[in-house]
């Protein structure tokens, strides 16, 4: 059985940084994609088990990302993680109305993610 | 009404409106102009007293000249009588030859004489048929004479057949004479009675056109002078009634030169005046409103930012907070025993770093009206326990003893349990921060309608001065606390804006050296149309 794929779509440096050897210690297999475009087309092209999508991002928003991803036939049963800093109310209710199953606000405790990614995702 | 609306139109579609407005602009005082119509019309009707007065001066003249001809006519007509009888009795001489008859017609020829002499004096008769019935009468005297000297003679028979003739002759002479005189005396009365009742006729009918006359004109005076004040009212009403309807600037035009139009002209002062601070009130809204909207932008433009600057300072707060607990979770490998301290510290202060971040946006959002409460139906004890659960360890840590008090008959109340966990737990903070030993309680309780949410302590107090300071923003009682302790001193200013936001209230409740106790009271269910 291959191992499970998360596709991590985000800007920072630093914030991938974390969650590359937040997931390097687990079974899953981490890919990376650092604007909203090249995100969807890798998503598109993977096809991966769960997607933690941020919200400001270069080029296309997670938002739009999302919505993308989950009209697309072969990518809409991905589960998506939203991850925001945006503190505006309304947030949550954006996100879930883009198609996100969960919504995480940043700074996130690199714990609680793992323990959400495992929720949606059960480490084999 | 009806009789309103004819005055009106006589006022306003006849020449009477010149004369009104020429009234109007006599320069004089109203009194003056009152007294002055007030005169005409008493002297109009004292005129008219006169006339009258005049008139029956003058029937009464006419009255009397009528009394003074008919007495006339009835001496005329006396005198007549008298003559019948002398003539009567010189035929009964002339057939008896009796004295005694002479003395008969001695007697009424002098009361004829008497009567003639009467008419005469008035100077009413014609003086030559007067001298023609006196002579004719000293000619039947003379008749008379020698009859009676016949009749003492005795020679009456011889003389008889021509007496008789000249007594004849005579008869019918005087009698056509005093006929005459009498007829005369009749038709001068008539004529005059003719005259007196034309008299009397003409002065009814001028006394009555005077009075009739008197009357018009005393209402024609009287109208003339109300319009000459109802007009200049009339304007100031219509000119009032615009100026309560708001509309300044207008301009009343009455030709009136008194009271009225000095008024009137005051009037137009206090317009021009109205207008000029009308406008000037109105520039001062428009540049208020301008200003208005420059504060809109500028308060758009600062969410904008704070929102920017919330994703700005997150990011590298994750990154912070991240790797330093990924550190002491071990993922890097055992973390030396000297090094243990230094990273908690940093992510202490990270914490904090990231808590006073979030109060600033908060206080930010609120301020600009961008934060909305999420109300639905929470549990009131679950907001207690999130509250208790969060700060319990740092309680514990102090050594505090940190109790809840919530009744269980409370159980689902409407309103942001997410913002009303907050509200508790910056209530909370503090005193578990500042309080060094003792006891910090949160008890909820419903009265009536609202629930009372209570956090209390036994720590040193708030002294009476700094209570109602409390709230505001960057304070605390003593500003090396923070230094000490680490709060924002936003979280009070926070909760009661979220309190407020709840329709709800807050205050504080201290006594020095025993501790204090913050309450906040939001309806059971908070009416809010955002969610």
């Amino acid at each position: 059985m291959s191992k499970q794929t998360i596709l991590y779509i985000e800007d920072n440096e630093y914030n991938r940084k974390i969650v590359r050897q937040l997931v390097g210690r687990t079974s899953y297999r981490l890919i990376e994609a650092i604007d909203g475009e090249s995100g969807v087309a890798l998503a598109q092209q993977e096809l991966p088990n769960l997607i933690l999508m941020d919200v400001q991002l270069p080029k296309m928003s997670g938002l739009d990302a999302t919505r993308v991803l989950k009209a697309d036939p072969r990518t809409g049963h991905i589960p998506i993680i939203v991850i925001t800093s945006f503190a505006l109310s309304g947030d949550r209710e954006k996100a879930s109305a883009a198609g996100a199953n969960s919504y995480l606000a940043k700074p996130y405790s690199p714990r609680e993610l793992l323990a959400l990614v495992r929720e949606f995702l059960p480490e084999s | 009404m009806k009789l309103e609306q004819l005055a009106e139109r006589v006022q306003s579609r006849t020449p009477l409106r010149l004369l009104v407005r020429w009234v109007a602009g006599i320069r004089a005082s109203v009194h003056t102009k009152l007294l002055a119509a007030f005169l005409i019309v008493t002297s109009l009707f004292v005129a008219m007293a006169l006339v009258s007065l005049q008139t029956i001066v003058s029937a009464t003249h006419q009255s009397q000249l009528l009394d003074e001809a008919h007495e006339m006519v009835s001496l005329a007509q006396e005198g007549e009588h008298a003559l019948a009888r002398q003539m009567h009795y010189t035929d009964l001489a002339l057939l008896s030859q009796d004295e005694v008859a002479i003395a008969k017609i001695l007697r009424e020829n002098n009361r004829f004489n008497d009567r003639l002499a009467k008419v005469e004096a008035a100077g009413t008769a014609e003086r030559g048929l007067v001298e023609q019935i006196r002579s004719s009468q000293d000619e039947a005297m003379a008749v008379v004479a020698d009859m009676a000297n016949a009749i003492r003679d005795g020679k009456l028979g011889s003389v008889t057949g021509g007496l008789l003739r000249r007594q004849e002759r005579l008869d019918t002479e005087i009698t056509t004479h005093v006929g005459r005189l009498v007829t005369a005396q009749q038709d001068r009365m008539t004529r005059l009675r003719e005259s007196v009742t034309a008299a009397n006729r003409r002065s009814l009918i001028l006394t009555g056109a005077f009075a009739v006359s008197a009357v018009i004109f005393a209402l024609f005076c009287g109208f003339v002078i109300s319009w000459s004040f109802i007009l200049p009212v009339r304007e100031a009403q219509g000119f009032l009634d615009k100026v309560a309807a708001g509309s300044f600037g207008g301009h009343i035009s009455v030709p009136n030169r008194d009271e009225f139009g000095a008024l009137a002209e005051r009037m137009n002062h206090m317009s021009r005046e109205l207008e000029r601070f009308d406008i000037e009130q109105r520039h001062a809204a428009a540049e208020l409103g301008r200003l208005n909207q420059q504060l809109a932008q500028t308060s758009k433009a600062k969410s904008e930012f704070l929102a920017n600057m919330s994703h700005e300072l997150r990011t590298p707060m994750n990154a912070i907070l991240g790797f330093t607990e990924m550190v002491l979770d071990g993922l890097y490998g055992d973390v030396p025993t000297e090094l243990k301290e230094p990273v908690a510290d940093i992510q202490v202060n990270g914490r904090h770093l990231l808590r006073l971040i979030n109060d600033v946006l908060d206080l930010s959002k609120i301020e600009a009206g961008r934060m909305d409460l999420a109300l639905g139906e929470y549990s009131v004890r679950e907001v207690v326990d999130i509250a208790y659960i969060s700060l319990r360890s740092l309680a514990v840590e102090k050594g505090l003893n940190f109790v809840i008090n919530v009744h269980d008959d409370l159980t689902v109340a409407y309103g942001d349990n997410g913002r009303l966990t907050q509200c508790l737990m910056n209530l909370a903070g503090n005193p578990i921060k500042f309080t060094k030993q003792g006891r910090v309680e949160i008890g909820v309780e419903l009265v009536g309608s609202e629930l009372i949410y209570r956090v209390s302590d036994s720590g040193i107090g708030i002294p009476k001065e700094e209570l109602e300071n409390v709230f505001a923003e960057f304070r605390q009682v003593d500003a090396t606390v923070t230094r000490e302790f680490g709060g924002t001193g936003l979280g009070l200013s926070i909760t009661k804006k979220f309190v407020e936001m709840h329709d709800g209230r807050i205050w504080v409740e201290s006594e020095i050296g025993k501790g204090c106790t913050f309450f906040f009271a939001v309806p059971l269910r908070t009416k809010g149309d955002s969610a």
